[in-house]
């Protein structure tokens, strides 16, 4: 029976967890991914989840024992935010480097200084070359069904990497919406018991895992890795397939276009300004306005061939970033225009929602205008702006 | 589409309240979300909540400009706050208050329902939570769900977050207050203002939000702007002072979150520009010196 329940985003993502029959979680509290690690306590509490919790002392040592537990043949499910995955940044790599599919939600939230415990996706952009898969959410079903896709994704014998799942502090973690929360039948078919592919840390039949590598190994080890987060691009297709057709919900697995077959311009987008601006593309194609929408949904791997692709038919593009690497522009934008490079078209870049302003409606249909002027023009009035930002030119 | 926006205070319940009208929304078949603006994170700090309700699903992640309803927790707020801004045309705001419709001034003219949702909490749940009574009387004065809807959204959401006893409490509290809810007029003679709020432009943001004292034209900032800002507003109880119970432990001293309490002389001095009622010291209070009320 598939229930509809009006739940936020961290219910979402603890859920999904238990569905996955996660069996190890170690995380620490820290907000707003709060109310993740409190409703798998419950979940534990009340026997319905048969799952081993680790009370650790830190994020550290939350990604340390989830990497120790993995290593050992068993699925793990972690969650943090901001300072908390920053903490957690020196283990992260050694998962990945491990092979070991780790899941984590992210609860995107703005990194100190400034404190800001709203969103901003700038805690998890250092993360970007950590070797994890990872995957930007803007809808609370959306979270609970990324994470049992994230099991089948990481846990794929030609992956065998980590996968983050991201969602944006407070405007899914604490917003209710209707999730459809999947049985434990139908999750079960779909993610099966986990089957380790490599070695595990086993008394009975020893081996050793991330062990002293001298230079002789090293680069044969780095482009395994790499090889298998480019190999995930067409696992991340397969298992968003298998996943629709078991449920009926299609994602869109890399990307999610919307209305982009004819459109001029697109704006490409992370996280929940998609949600914002899929409402603003059908008021402005109500206008007559051929503008469409990519909602960037993996960040690593990187879906370099999708978007080029959409690139050679379009005028004009248009990124939205809710992050900024300092002194170059938005992280998305600067990864865009590698995947566009040679092409002659106008690209811009929106950098907007830092530290949980508002990106609202008018904030995206001016993106839109923005593009469509460009589109006219054919060159782009300024490369970067900064959205709504007091004293700075528009 | 719908949209509801509650004006609160931090632990009075309005974020669960909003997820108790959009879990009764669903519950009629339609398509809800709701969410919670936190300030500081603090009891007694003003808090938004917002609901959208629509039979189709909602897409728009933004925060409400323009609420179709305004549910006042808090009669102390329209004091400080505009809780009108945006209202839409033909709009009806719910104010939580011992007054009638037409005694309450919100600025302008507007349907208007009171309900002394405080009494109703105090006399159901025994503690002044007025989170689920409120809902009681928004159905009433809007008709945006059934009363029925609006108890079973409670005691689903409260129910998960408190136990099923808790959640049926509440849901009666809501019938209570739904059958007391006075629905009228009001017509705003005075002009109703949001404090207003700082905000510098780039070149006159001190580098890294470093929190020096500034006079600002919204008034001061950084450390001792609390000297201006007052918080005891915040409060439902106050303490009551005991002085010939008392026996000067200072336990009430010690405890106190805000450093409200002082000793002076002979007798403890509670300072009411900061005092948030919290009962902390009454609790603590050895001696039972200390009452909390209203």
């Amino acid at each position: 029976m598939v229930v509809s329940k009006i739940c936020t985003g961290n219910y979402a993502a603890a859920y999904g967890s238990m569905r996955s029959r996660a069996r190890t979680v170690a995380a620490y509290p820290i907000t707003p991914q709060t109310f993740i690690v409190e409703h798998i306590s419950e979940f534990i509490n009340n026997g319905e989840m048969d799952c081993e919790y680790i009370e650790v002392e830190s994020e550290h040592s939350a990604m340390s024992a989830c990497v120790s537990a993995s290593a050992s043949g068993v699925r793990t499910f972690t969650a943090t935010s901001s300072q908390g995955l920053a903490l957690m940044h020196e283990i992260l790599p050694i998962a990945s480097g491990m092979r070991l599919p780790v899941v984590m939600a992210v609860v995107n939230r703005a990194i100190a200084a400034p404190i800001n415990i709203w969103v901003e996706h700038n805690d998890i952009m250092p993360e970007r070359d950590s070797g994890w898969i990872q995957v930007f959410c803007d809808n609370n079903q959306e979270v609970q069904d990324m994470v049992l896709q994230a099991y089948r994704i990481a846990e794929d014998k030609r992956v065998s990497l980590p996968m983050a799942v991201c969602l944006d502090a407070f405007i899914l973690s604490h917003t209710v919406e209707p999730v459809h929360l999947i049985d434990q039948d139908a999750a079960d078919k779909f993610v099966p018991q986990y089957k380790p592919t490599g070695p595990i840390l086993d008394p009975d039949d020893v081996a050793a895992v991330g062990v002293f590598t001298p230079p002789d190994y090293m680069m044969e080890c780095r482009w395994q890795t790499d090889k298998a987060m480019r190999d995930a691009v067409a696992v991340i297709k397969e298992v968003n397939d298998t996943f629709a057709k078991q449920f009926g919900r299609d994602h869109g697995g890399m990307i999610d276009p919307y209305l982009v077959d004819d459109a001029e311009v697109v704006l490409i987008t992370m996280g929940t300004a998609s949600s914002t601006a899929h409402e603003v593309v059908d008021d402005l194609r109500a206008e007559g306005k051929k503008v469409g929408l990519v909602k960037l949904r993996f960040w690593r791997p990187y879906p370099t061939d999708d978007l080029r692709k959409i690139a050679e038919k379009v005028k004009a593009v248009g990124v939205f970033d809710r992050a900024v690497s300092y002194g170059v522009g938005g992280p998305s934008f600067v990864e865009f225009k590698s995947a566009a490079f040679g092409l002659n078209l106008p690209v811009m870049n929106f950098i907007g929602g830092l530290g949980g302003r508002d990106v609202s409606l008018q904030d995206v249909r001016f993106m839109y205008e923005q593009l469509l002027e460009a589109a006219k023009t054919g060159k782009a009035k300024r490369d970067i702006t900064w959205i709504g930002t007091r004293g700075v030119e528009q | 589409m719908y949209e509801v926006r509650f004006h609160g205070r931090g632990g009075q319940g309005a974020v669960m309240a909003a997820q108790a009208l959009a879990s009764a929304a669903h519950a009629e078949g339609g398509y809800a979300t709701a969410f919670p603006f936190f300030g500081a994170e603090r009891r007694g700090a003003p808090v938004l909540a917002f609901t959208r309700i629509d039979e189709k699903r909602i897409y728009r992640k933004t925060q409400v400009y323009e609420p179709d309803f305004v549910v006042v927790l808090d009669e102390g707020l329209l004091e400080s706050v505009n809780v009108v801004e945006g209202l839409k045309k033909g709009g009806v705001v719910l104010v939580n208050s011992t007054r009638k419709p037409e005694e309450i001034d919100v600025g302008i003219d507007t349907k208007l329902a009171t309900v002394d949702a405080t009494s109703v909490a105090l006399e159901v749940l025994k503690q002044p939570a007025t989170n689920s009574s409120i809902l009681g009387a928004l159905a009433k004065a809007t008709g945006l769900v059934k009363i029925e809807s609006i108890e079973m959204g409670i005691m689903q959401v409260f129910g998960d977050r408190l136990g099923p006893k808790i959640g049926e409490k509440n849901a009666r509290a809501a019938r209570v207050a739904f059958e007391r809810t006075v629905v009228g007029e009001s017509h705003g003679k005075r002009v109703l203002k949001t404090a207003e709020k700082w905000l510098p432009d780039v070149n006159n943001l001190p580098m890294g939000v470093a929190g020096v004292a500034m006079k600002t034209t919204a008034g001061a900032v950084g450390p001792g702007s609390f000297l201006e800002n007052k918080t005891g507003s915040w409060k439902v109880f106050k303490p009551e002072y005991d002085e010939e119970k008392c026996t000067m432990c200072n336990f009430c001293w010690f405890y106190c979150p805000e450093g409200c309490i002082y000793r002076k002389d002979d007798r403890m001095e509670f300072d009411m520009d900061y005092c948030k009622g919290c009962g902390i010291c009454a609790n603590e209070c050895p001696a039972e010196a200390i009452n909390m009320v209203r």
